[in-house]
């Protein structure tokens, strides 16, 4: 008796400090805290996401740009994603891994310019510490090592990105046959790249690191990669275009919002 | 005396443990985790997909607030221009949408870990759950937005790389709404699964 007594006891005085705390409130089984004020206030909701006519209005090449996304699209569903997908039966998951981060060391000058270009020196350190560690240790770069023993994250940023850094905007969206979506700032972006990197030819300028010999050699070297890439993201993209009700406009805002955060990063 | 202190330690304990379905602002990473370590396990079970989403589903829908993002989604301009019956038809269809959409990617996970950022602010005071997906040589960020709704942590947005989701379907619907009516919008979304 005496011990019901004190458990009625402390109940109550457990619930009154509720009730006067009013900290938590219950309601049919779903209980919150009413500590802060409620955040449900539409219109700092409609701020957040922005203006819903101001980025699908400026769009000059529309009727071009979405001939060529249907292009690309095609090109994917009935060459590329068969190509990759015996590609992937050929050679192991773990060598085409190897393949990718051999191809993505060689990166490393578009990596360092860029980051060097948005005074990112840290990351620009960092790179050359990856692209040192992984060449020598990670044999030619086919491991990357600087990330699994080191915990050195890549940088990545490219010539678009630094050009978004000095305030460039991004310009009206152009959709390249093959290469896919862009726009006016990541075009002149790809282009400066080309000058650094070691996996485009340049002709006379070219930098005497530079791979490929011949456009045609650069376009090989191109399409492997994207074929390699392609194999460890099967099924991907048709996963993806799930999500468009009209493929175009879906494919360019989500470009356009990954590039707003990349270059923000 | 001894045992009275303890079994009143228990009801002490006991009445503490108020059961919560969405999270408090100190639970929403531990809570979280929880939660996808529990997805983890239904993702590596051998079940055809359709369960597998349920399943899911069933562990996150109370974290999500699908009616706000229905809202944003539609944009409150729109929103407060159709009248009830559209906006809970609309509700349905891209909640369903929302769903299967989830469902459908089921497919590509491969054994990747997750990995914990931490809660970050956001915008207007809301919080930010950063996560990556790790495996295969690359990483995705995988990003939960939540809103305090009356204490109530609740998630209006999921950030995939830097593309959100509920961005994503604004944009194209207020595409398609600049040619076409409402409710051609709906039906749209009817054809399209």
């Amino acid at each position: 008796m005496k011990l019901l007594k004190s458990i009625f006891i402390i109940a109550c005085i457990y619930s009154i400090s509720y009730a006067e705390n009013n900290v938590t409130v219950c309601e049919n089984g779903i209980c919150k805290d009413n500590i802060s004020p409620k955040d449900t206030n539409s219109s700092s909701f409609e701020k957040e996401f922005g203006d819903t006519n101001k980025t699908s209005t400026y769009d000059p090449f529309e009727k071009y740009n979405r001939a060529v996304t249907n292009f690309n699209d095609k090109l994917y569903i009935h060459v590329m994603d068969p190509i990759a997908r015996g590609y992937s039966k050929l050679i192991p998951e773990g060598g085409r891994i190897a393949v990718g981060n051999f191809i993505n060391n060689l990166y490393f000058p578009v990596r360092f310019t860029n980051n060097l270009l948005q005074f990112k020196i840290k990351n620009a350190a960092k790179e050359t510490g990856r692209f040192i560690v992984n060449s020598t240790l990670g044999i030619g770069g086919f491991f990357d090592i600087a990330k699994r023993d080191f915990n050195w994250e890549e940088s990545d940023e490219d010539f678009g990105q630094t050009l978004g850094f000095y305030g460039i905007g991004a310009g009206p969206h152009i959709v390249w046959p093959i290469l896919g979506p862009s726009n006016l700032r990541d075009t002149l972006g790809m282009i400066g790249d080309s000058y650094v990197n070691a996996l485009s030819n340049t002709k006379e300028c070219s930098i005497k690191y530079k791979i490929p010999q011949t456009r045609l050699q650069e376009a090989g070297i191109y399409g492997y990669k994207q074929i390699n890439r392609t194999s460890l993201h099967l099924g991907e993209y048709e996963s993806l275009k799930k999500d468009a009700i009209d493929l175009y406009p879906f494919i360019r805002d989500a470009y356009s919002q990954r590039r707003t955060q990349q270059i923000k990063e | 005396m001894k045992i009275k202190n303890i079994i009143r330690l228990i009801v002490l304990i006991s009445l503490l443990g108020i059961p919560a379905f969405a999270f408090k602002q100190s639970e929403i990473e531990s809570g979280m985790k929880k939660k996808i370590d529990k997805v983890l396990v239904i993702l590596k079970k051998k079940e055809a997909n359709a369960k597998k989403g349920e399943e899911i589903i069933a562990i996150m829908d109370p974290v999500f607030d699908y009616s706000l993002m229905s809202k944003i989604t539609l944009g409150s301009k729109t929103w407060s221009s159709i009248t009830q019956n559209q906006q809970n038809e609309f509700m349905k269809l891209f909640i369903k949408k929302l769903k299967q959409s989830y469902v459908d990617k089921l497919d590509l996970y491969h054994n990747q870990i997750v990995i914990y950022k931490g809660v970050k602010p956001y915008q207007n005071g809301r919080l930010q759950l950063q996560t990556e997906l790790s495996g295969k040589g690359e990483t995705y960020k995988i990003n939960y937005n939540f809103y305090n709704n009356n204490g109530n942590w609740l998630i209006y947005d999921v950030v995939l790389d830097g593309v959100s989701i509920v961005q994503t379907y604004r944009q194209q619907f207020a595409g398609i709404l600049k040619e076409k009516t409402f409710n051609q919008l709906l039906s749209q979304l009817k054809e399209k699964r």
